[in-house]
């Protein structure tokens, strides 16, 4: 059956390979995928060590529909302590990673301890290998994925990898898979690189009995339709995810220059639509692509049209790359975009703290808090295009003073720089936000300021929220598989319902992470795609387990919980401003100055937004500190945990 | 659990609210539905004045590309200049610069 896929227990340290099966009382506790790591995290890792020594434990793993019949189960999940932030490490990626080692038999991978030297992991129909990297060790993401190939003789395994800046312990680096697919948040891939583990290949040709394959194949034909008839996703499937970015940009929602402006203007050779021509001059009309069993194909592929990587081919770039090279250091040329893209793809590191840190570093430079002399004479100006893709090469190599320190990440820099540094900081909990910005939309500012991985738009953000939709369709939605007959407002400027909408949003992509199928096919950007109702028929007819959407809803609260409680247990505070439930000052004090008529003069209102976290805690079953309740723990089963169970 | 064909999740009937052939003005507080005629490469919002170009996904899917630069530009300064205007009143009131 579809559930019959083992968890591997690695220890690289003793070389010691232990497969077991995963219960199925388990599996319903958990489900799979990002929900299940966090509950072999919380029960695996030492409670406060060093996220970069043996005793940090690593997650790999798919959902528990990942490589079935259902659509878009190509997620794989890492998580581990993240040496980003100290708190929870989480990152999730496309592509066909998850579904090959789901044929090889493993859904989840549990890796200890270090090598003493540069391995790899080669995972192969039931079986796992421990194998020398030495010949790895240095080479970029693809280089490595082509290397492992050659050496294994099989072209179509697919591998997990890093690239130099986990291997140069870079706190932001990535895991990554194929050309782009990265899981690119928090630092896993330095978690990686600590440990010794250069890659994970997977090549498996093992059968996934599928419950009720007639079904599950009719069903999904029903699916399919009710994602790619949304607007939304045939919006992606033409322009990519740099459509995100583009309809934000135009009503002022993207932070530019670091944070001093709302709208990066006159963008239009970054816009999405100038990006999808070059994608169309260097790689013909056909130039979407997609993931493992996905219909949207929002992936472009490129060919870098000119300047010293011209030639170099590329897949994206995806919203946040636009944002993280275009916008925040406002750098309006497509090249350079496209080409940050490419360097970060080969270097694996994250794009959004790359672009993030770097735009920083240019405000404290232009304000005088850095110089030239810390720059080693780089002019790190906004809108200097050389030495954004300077920088970004420096860091991954920790090359000089300034990239060395922000290779550590943004709150240790701002230790390291002093001064007022740490005041234009753009983070939650350590990690730096999207490329957006929420002044003029609290309920995604109570969204990133709430993220369990920090500053994040994929744990919790209610983007319908800006659709300016009927109560009426929020209600069928956010009341749905729970009652709620509280506020709920059409207004994105408003405070009202917020925190409800926030609270369900978690729970969404807390069920979608556990399934490991894509956000796309989810009430993310779209108000009319499938939720939990409709996934209850994908994991009948595929997997054979039977629950209502209630409580797939209750697993995902149980899940979402635990990362909470793993949090607490590294340290978060409610109002600490480095590991808490916070925004920076610049929310409060300085008003939008760009954008949509009515988004201009725009801030967010501190009582009310305390209030907001107030209430958004009353949801969870927490106390105003944002502990949960022992009532909390107890209605969800956590009262034992850690439980050791698995 | 069998396949009800009839029976629609709330997602599934959702999609009789979707709307064809508009745009949503990006102004928060107005949202007007704009319907821009066929092939048209920019549209004006009637209720606020702000003023989009528009691109086509497919002949009948516009989306708004992004502003008209240097009307938005204009909209934003008067805007800036009415608020910093109200807050000057408002701090002379209490006595202040």
């Amino acid at each position: 059956m579809a559930l019959d896929r083992k968890i591997a227990y690695i220890d690289l340290s003793t070389g010691e390979i232990e497969i077991k099966p995963i219960p199925l009382d388990v599996r319903k506790k958990f489900l799979g995928g990002r929900g299940l790591d966090a509950y072999l995290l919380y029960n695996n890792k030492e409670q406060g060590c060093d996220p970069l020594a043996r005793g940090n434990t690593l997650m790999i793993s798919g959902g528990i529909l990942t490589a079935t019949c259902a659509s878009a189960t190509a997620r794989t999940h890492v998580m581990a302590k993240s040496p980003l932030t100290g708190l929870l490490g989480s990152a999730n990626m496309g592509g066909f990673f998850a579904p090959e080692m789901a044929w090889a038999g493993f859904h989840h991978l549990v890796i200890k301890g270090k090598a003493e030297k540069p391995v790899y992991l080669w995972i192969h129909n039931g079986e796992i290998e421990i194998r020398d990297a030495a010949n790895l060790w240095g080479k970029t993401t693809t280089e490595t994925q082509w290397a492992i190939r050659e050496e294994l003789g099989d072209d179509e395994i697919k591998s997990a990898v890093i690239g130099p800046a986990g291997e140069n312990l870079v706190r932001f680096a990535n895991v990554m898979t194929g050309i782009k697919n990265s899981a690119g948040r928090t630092g896993m891939g330095c978690v990686m690189g600590s440990k010794n583990l250069k890659a994970v290949a997977a090549r498996g040709t093992m059968d996934i009995k599928i419950a009720h394959p007639v079904d599950a194949l009719e069903y999904n034909k029903r699916f399919i339709n009710q994602i790619t008839s949304a607007k939304v996703n045939q919006t992606q499937g033409t322009l990519g995810t740099p459509f995100i970015w583009g309809a934000t940009n135009s009503w002022g929602g993207i932070r530019t220059r670091n944070f001093q402006y709302n709208q990066c203007e006159n963008a239009d050779d970054i816009e999405p639509e100038r990006i999808d021509e070059i994608c169309e001059e260097t790689m013909g009309p056909y130039h979407m692509t997609g993931c493992f069993g996905c219909q949207v194909h929002c992936r472009a592929q490129y060919k870098i049209p000119s300047g010293p990587y011209a030639g170099k081919y590329d897949e994206g770039p995806e919203y946040t790359s636009q944002g993280a090279f275009g916008g925040e250091p406002d750098c309006k040329n497509a090249v350079t975009v496209l080409t940050g893209n490419h360097l970060v793809d080969q270097y694996g590191m994250d794009n959004l703290e790359t672009g993030s840190l770097i735009s920083w570093a240019m405000e404290l430079y232009e304000l005088g808090i850095i110089t030239s002399k810390d720059t080693d004479g780089l002019d790190l100006k906004f809108g200097n295009d050389e030495a954004l893709l300077e920088m970004i090469t420096r860091i991954c190599y920790r090359d000089g003073w300034l990239a060395d320190t922000l290779a550590d990440g943004g709150i240790p820099a701002s230790e390291k720089i002093g001064k007022d540094s740490f005041s234009y900081l753009i983070q939650v909990k350590g990690m730096s936000n999207l490329h957006s910005d929420e002044r003029a939309t609290p309920a995604l500012a109570l969204n990133i300021a709430t993220g369990s991985r920090g500053s994040d738009h994929l744990r919790s953000r209610p983007a319908i929220d800006l659709y300016h939709l009927p109560e009426e369709v929020l209600r069928k939605i956010y009341s749905n598989p729970v009652p709620y007959d509280g506020p709920l407002s059409s207004e994105h400027t408003s405070y009202d319902g917020k925190p409800w909408m926030v609270f369900w949003q978690e729970n969404c992509y807390m069920g979608v992470d556990c399934l490991c199928i894509c956000k796309y096919h989810t009430t993310f950007l779209g108000a009319t795609l499938p939720n939990f109702e409709d996934w209850t028929k994908v994991i009948y007819y595929n997997t054979g387990l039977d629950m209502t959407p209630k409580e797939i809803w209750d697993v995902a609260e149980r899940c979402y919980n635990i990362e909470r409680l793993f949090n607490l247990r590294e340290g978060l505070q409610r109002e600490d401003l480095k590991k808490g439930d916070t925004l920076n000052h610049r929310y409060y004090d300085e008003p939008c100055r760009r954008g949509a008529i009515d988004v201009i003069g725009a801030t967010i209102d501190r009582k009310k937004f305390k209030k907001m976290i107030d209430e958004y805690y009353g949801h969870h079953g927490w106390d105003e500190n944002g502990v949960p309740t022992p009532e909390t723990l107890k209605r969800l089963g956590l009262d034992q945990e850690p439980s050791h169970l698995l | 659990m069998a396949i009800d064909t009839e029976k629609l999740s709330g997602a599934e009937s959702l999609r009789k609210t979707r709307t064809y052939g508009k745009v949503r003005c990006h102004n928060p507080s107005c949202m007007e539905r704009l319907q821009p005629p066929a092939g048209a490469d920019h549209i004006k919002c009637p209720t606020c004045g702000m003023e989009y170009r528009i691109y086509w996904v497919n002949p009948n899917l516009p989306r708004i590309r992004g502003p008209v630069w240097d009307v938005n530009r204009k909209l934003a300064e008067d805007k800036l200049a009415s608020i910093n205007k109200s807050k000057s009143k408002k701090a002379a009131k209490k006595g202040g610069d």
